[in-house]
């Protein structure tokens, strides 16, 4: 198994030692091992450097961690200053997390999720959840192997590479999708839950969603909806009690 | 709730501990999403129909998620799997309520697991800071290792601990009025989280258009299938 290989698979575990001290830190540390073995025969007192270099403070979209990773091994092969090693990495955290976020947690998965439940809904089962897992899959392995070999070739340049790549762009078109995706699937599963149910029962449900709406509007960071069900729960268990 | 042979239990506490493992340590294939949890362990269970509802109701909730920065959120997918037991082999407008508080309850402690475990990786990362500082590659490995291994074990107690929760709330006597208020009221509220997350996410201009393009969409749709 090559370094390359080794180092994109343990970089599906970059959160494996996930902390508030020095967060991806420790996990690309352990991901860039593999591809420093060269500079470890070539350069040794580099190596060292490198190596305490990796692994740390660091945090991204895991998901676009390749590109930090494969230019920093690029930049200690080239023999850049240790400093500016340091520096590019600490400037790559704030866009490589923006930009995964943005693409992955708040595009791609909240897009296909919205599709898997709108097919579960219009009755795809257990294929509309096996067409999600392949769809998420396929982009995401996709994108880490397209990662990791654009930060290996562009090494300092990495962040001219990042903003002429197909990031910002797919960033912004899956943040439509995913707005689609979930307005089309809501009322679907709004309807495959609450259609066995009187009407009364029906309209109390959305009124629990429009009151759930306002509180969310006005109490803004402080409203957390699973707080707020767990307190729907606790009153309607009381008023069922209390009934005659 | 469906009476569980061991093998059933052990199936369902080692999927939960891929799935907790998948949340944020190892792979993020979106096995974690409850959707999918739910659906396999409906079918572990023999019931899909149950893992499906189970898994697309606390979705709505993990769609108000944005697990970004150093963000502190519920992990709702081990305690999926072990609700999903609760809701298996009986009427879902009776057991999804209660199946869904118990996944719920479950997640608010799954929050708790995950900032308790990331405490423990900056305690060891701290207790090795001098081999980290000396360039040690074989210390680096071992906190990786601690740190996957701390989240293996989380992700195992916490899908046990639900599937003890979820046998004892099997017992609670609901009469069937109260089992359907709690299935409604879980349903609206998580409507209003998945609907609240997607309004927060679109924020202005062409996000919300396709938004409300696809609410559009998705209600006609419901009104041609649903009625």
């Amino acid at each position: 198994m090559t370094g390359r290989l080794r180092a994109l698979l343990r970089l599906f575990a970059v959160q494996g030692t996930w902390n508030y001290e020095r967060m991806l830190g420790v996990g690309m540390g352990y991901a860039a091992e593999p591809l420093l073995e060269e500079l470890k025969i070539s350069d040794p007192q580099r190596h060292a450097e490198a190596v305490i270099r990796s692994a740390e403070f660091f945090n991204c979209n895991p998901n676009l961690a390749g590109l930090a990773l494969g230019a920093e091994v690029r930049a200690e092969y080239d023999a850049a200053p240790g400093a500016q090693v340091a520096r590019l990495r600490t400037a790559l955290c704030s866009p490589l997390g923006a930009l995964g976020d943005q693409l992955f947690w708040a595009g791609v998965v909240p897009a296909l999720v919205g599709l898997a439940l709108a097919g579960v809904v219009l009755g795809a089962g257990l294929w509309s959840i096996a067409a999600f897992l392949a769809a998420y899959n396929a982009v995401r392995i996709w994108t880490a192997v397209w990662a990791l070999r654009t930060g290996l070739t562009a090494g300092m340049n990495v962040g001219t590479a990042i903003g002429r790549s197909w990031v910002p762009r797919a960033a912004d078109a899956a943040g439509s999708a995913a707005g689609f995706g979930l307005g089309l699937a809501l009322p679907l599963v709004g309807v495959w839950f609450l259609r066995p149910f009187p009407l009364p029962a029906e309209l109390g449900a959305l009124g629990l969603t429009a009151l759930g709406l306002v509180a969310g509007y006005v109490a803004g960071a402080r409203y957390g909806a699973l707080r707020y069900a767990l307190l729907a729960v606790l009153v309607t268990l009381l008023v069922r009690l209390a009934a005659p | 709730m469906t009476a569980l042979e061991p093998l059933s239990v052990a199936a369902l506490v080692l999927w939960g501990t891929l799935v907790g493992l998948d949340l944020v340590s190892v792979a993020q294939t979106m096995l974690a999403r409850p959707l999918v949890a739910g659906a396999v362990s409906g079918l572990l269970l023999g019931d899909v129909e149950a893992g499906l509802r189970v898994g697309a109701l606390i979705e709505l909730f993990a769609l108000d998620v944005l697990p970004v920065g150093a963000a502190r959120y519920p992990d709702y997918g081990p305690p999926t799997v072990a609700a999903t037991a609760l809701a298996a082999d009986a009427p879902w407008e009776l057991t999804l309520g209660l199946a869904a508080t118990v996944a719920l309850i479950g997640a608010v402690i799954g929050g708790w697991s995950l900032q308790f475990v990331r405490r423990r990786n900056a305690a060891s990362i701290q207790r090795a800071s001098a081999a980290l500082a000396a360039g040690e590659s074989p210390t680096i490995r071992r906190l990786q290792y601690a740190g996957l291994s701390r989240d293996a074990l989380r992700s195992l107690l916490l899908t046990a601990l639900v599937l003890a929760g979820a046998a004892g709330a099997a017992l609670i006597p609901l009469d069937r009025a109260t089992a359907v208020a709690l299935t409604v009221v879980n349903v609206g509220i998580g409507l209003a989280a998945a609907l609240g997350g997607a309004i927060r996410s679109a924020g202005r201009g062409r996000r919300r258009a396709w938004l409300v393009g696809g609410l559009a969409a998705g209600t006609l749709l419901a009104l041609a299938v649903g009625r």
